[in-house]
């Protein structure tokens, strides 16, 4: 169990666990010495609730380690970094327009065929795998974003914003 | 930034720092003792919270020399205690207005 609590451990940020990773381990080895007198079941719930808490932890940790401080539970916004902040409903207008403009041309393309006297047998089915092409696309843009946002951050630039000038110096 | 209201382990951590600077294991313990075992806090979520409590200055670490790295004690800042106090109003406020509303009931 304590290999097992010091692997999980691992899930958490570096710096995390510099801070608090020996603390951790400490106060899990004072409540496991004392559960473990207690009976099977207690032992069992006890193991049960230390892994599931330390890793949800570590996702909490990793997702403020990603998206900044107590912001990214606020799902109002997207919130990877103030200067790229934009609503969520952003991406949901994005996708009816799409699928406006894709339902427009389909639309205008049978009109065409018909006034060009051809049977609307022949005019192109539309296939479902058609239809989630631009919701596809839509992700696949979206997450390439999201990917560039991510090696940003990774790169470490935000911090350059928190950098204070020593006083006296311009 | 605070953000009301606090969830029930949050509260309790709180409270259990409220009455004296403790450790990571002593709040576990008087966090369990507090709600008669019904909040049993993983070493996960106590320092989750911590960590959370720390960043927003509502909690600090004491600095003891003597102490090891392993074994830190905290305690409670003006502004936690401050935060504590606003939430113990909104509660009682809410309990009030809760008591009121259910003895109107019955009459």
């Amino acid at each position: 169990m304590r290999r097992l609590y010091q692997g999980l451990l691992r899930l958490y940020p570096a710096a995390y666990r510099q801070e608090f990773g020996e603390e951790m381990q400490r106060v899990f080895l004072q409540a496991q010495a004392e559960c473990s007198i207690a009976p099977m079941l207690k032992r069992a719930r006890f193991c049960a609730r230390e892994l599931v808490g330390l890793f949800s932890g570590a996702v909490h940790a990793q997702v403020r380690l990603l998206f900044g401080a107590d912001d990214w539970l606020r799902l109002r916004r997207f919130n990877m970094r103030p200067e790229f902040r934009f609503p969520r409903s952003t991406v949901f207008l994005m996708c009816v327009i799409l699928t406006g403009v894709v339902l427009a041309i389909h639309k205008a393309k049978t009109v065409a065929a018909v006034s060009e006297g051809l049977r609307l047998e022949t005019v192109a089915i539309w296939h479902p795998v058609v239809w989630l092409c631009p919701f596809g696309v839509v992700l696949v843009i979206v997450g390439a974003v999201w990917g560039i946002l991510f090696a940003l951050r990774r790169t470490g630039m935000h911090r350059l914003d928190r950098t204070q000038a020593w006083p006296g110096q311009k | 930034m605070a953000r009301f209201p606090l969830s029930e382990p949050v509260f309790l951590v709180l409270l259990s720092l409220a009455e004296e600077p403790r450790h990571g294991y002593s709040i576990l313990k008087d966090v369990e003792s507090m709600s008669g075992g019904r909040v049993q806090l993983s070493t996960g979520t106590l320092y989750g919270a911590l960590q959370r409590l720390l960043d927003q200055e509502w909690i600090e670490r004491i600095e003891e020399d003597a102490a090891p790295r392993d074994r830190r004690t905290y305690r409670l800042t003006s502004l936690g205690r401050k935060n504590l106090q606003m939430e113990i109003t909104r509660m009682r406020h809410l309990t009030k207005l809760a008591g009121l509303r259910i003895a109107g009931k019955e009459a």
